[in-house]
């Protein structure tokens, strides 16, 4: 531990209750882990990966978690925290929260995420590839290939752009779905849709990109939307549901009047 | 990318009953759409209970003219009684998917966001239900009271005699019991409102981040004029300002 407890003192003691899971077949259970000398300036994953330390220095099987990029960007870090999918704090994926924002002697329950569609693989890691098949069936333009086109020929109103943009955030991290008491994917799939619809290139696959996406949305098997925002609150990229309203809106509107309008 | 990837088959008017029928959106969109329907009646129904405080004659009459529509009447009772149905039943079912989406809960359960009125739905669906199918044998089938309704006749002018629903009002709201079973059902609606009505927007797609505080206000303002116009007639029953 020696190298990390820098500038604290003694540090951070707590308790840990981490979901252990075997695989998705064997039944899983919290299990009690004490962490000491915790350093306020760590992040939450480096906490994990000093107790993961001390288990295989103790011969036990560290705890499997996802992360990759640890800077919030990558979308693999998951965890739920006390009950908050990505921790406490707002618009902050689990890679960049800090142990500051615990007091010592804090308890911490940290549990995967958790819906049908998202199997448990190992202790805190789930199956997310839910969300690329979803993503595979409209998540996607078409262009033509040659020449490099003008960077102008294209004008985008900038309101549009924005709109765009903001849902273009969405780093398929599942929070939303770990939020969701329905565990519902929608905010996910709002994103993407949202994301092409605001774009002239995303014109063409419009309407067959959102029944094809929510099609697979719900074949999946994850919830419906009740519009409990929780998914807003949870979002670490502060998606908001109004892509779930235009998501909604273009639905209606391929199913009821057709798909090539 | 491959041509194929998008495949979605031709809409035919079957196709799109089919498609909406079978998706999370098209029935929430059903919901959506009775519920509106039933919203509407809801402030219909409450317009004319405000009459209540004109009188036994305005009150009466009022009745007498809704008895008298006939066939309208009965086309109005059956659309509501389909839009009860479709509303319950896509509630049902989106209930029962999305229970099945979180086979295992937390731990640690947490809400972040929901308004009391939306975690609270479920309950207070059925509950309305349940006073809306006891509301109905009590004063449209008059299955409930021993209070003598089929005794009480008015002389409404130029007509002749005609249920006294006026009196049959004051008599029931009379009883402090049947006024709170009437004001807490009432308020259960009126928190099942307050979501459901912003909700309908946002499901049909009527929303965005410009009109959503204005949608959720009107929500709850809208809910609280329900409660509150349908209070008002047996609390003024119960004072004894209508008698
Ligand atoms: S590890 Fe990449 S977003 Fe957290």
């Amino acid at each position: 531990m020696s190298g990390h407890g820098h500038g604290s003192g003694s540090g951070l003691n707590l308790t840990l209750k981490i979901w252990r899971q075997k695989n998705a077949g064997t039944p899983g259970g919290l299990v009690s882990y004490q962490a000491h000398g915790i350093s306020p300036d760590m992040s939450f994953l480096e906490m994990l990966d000093i107790v993961n330390e001390q288990l295989a220095e103790r011969g036990e099987e560290p705890v499997a978690f996802d992360h990759d990029c640890r800077e919030g960007i990558c979308g693999m870090c998951s965890l739920v925290i006390n009950g908050n999918p990505h921790g406490p704090d707002s618009a902050t994926t689990t890679c960049q929260l800090h142990m500051r924002r615990f007091k010592d002697g804090d308890v911490i329950t940290i549990e995967p995420w958790r819906a049908k569609p998202f199997p448990v693989i190992r202790d805190l890691v789930v199956d997310r590839s839910a969300f690329d098949r979803i993503q595979a069936k409209g998540g996607f333009v078409s262009v033509n290939t040659g020449g490099t086109p003008d960077a102008n020929a294209t004008p985008i109103a900038k309101h549009e752009a924005d709109l765009s943009m903001d849902a273009a955030q969405c780093i398929g991290c599942g929070a939303c779905v770990a939020a969701c008491k329905n565990a519902s994917a929608m905010l996910f799939v709002g994103a993407k849709v949202s994301q092409y619809l605001h774009l002239p290139q995303g014109q063409p696959e419009r309407y067959r990109r959102v029944l094809a996406m929510v099609a697979q949305h719900d074949a999946e098997g994850f919830g419906g939307c009740t519009n409990y925002q929780e998914c807003e609150a949870a979002c670490p990229k502060e998606i908001s549901v109004r892509v779930i309203a235009e998501m909604n809106r273009d639905f209606l509107r391929a199913t009821l009047i057709g798909t090539e309008l | 990318m491959d041509g194929d990837v998008i495949k979605v088959p031709a809409p035919g008017v079957s196709k799109v009953i089919d498609r909406l029928l079978a998706s999370t959106i098209g029935q929430k969109a059903i919901m959506a759409v009775t519920g509106f329907a039933l919203v509407g009646f809801v402030f219909v129904h409450m317009a004319g209970h405000l009459q209540m405080f004109q009188g036994p004659e305005a009150y009466n009459k009022y009745a007498h003219m809704l008895q008298g529509m006939g066939g309208i009447k009965w086309g109005l009772r059956g659309l509501l009684l389909v839009g009860v149905f479709a509303h319950m039943w896509a509630g049902v079912r989106l209930m029962m998917r999305n229970m099945s989406a979180r086979p295992d809960n937390y731990a640690v359960n947490k809400w972040l966001a929901a308004s009391a009125s939306a975690k609270t739905m479920r309950v207070t669906g059925p509950i309305v239900l349940f006073f809306i199918v006891y509301h109905l044998l009590h004063f449209t089938l008059l299955k409930v009271s021993s209070q003598g309704f089929e005794d009480m006749v008015y002389q409404l002018n130029g007509v002749g005699d005609v249920p006294d629903v006026y009196q049959r009002m004051v008599v029931s709201y009379q009883n402090p019991v049947l006024t709170a079973i009437y004001v807490l059902s009432v308020t259960l609606l009126g928190t099942h409102l307050a979501h459901g009505i912003q909700s309908m927007f946002q499901t049909l797609g009527l929303n965005n981040n410009t009109y959503r505080p204005a949608v959720q206000v009107a929500s709850r303002a809208l809910a609280l004029i329900a409660v509150l116009g349908f209070v008002a007639v047996p609390l003024a029953i119960l004072a004894g300002v209508i008698k």
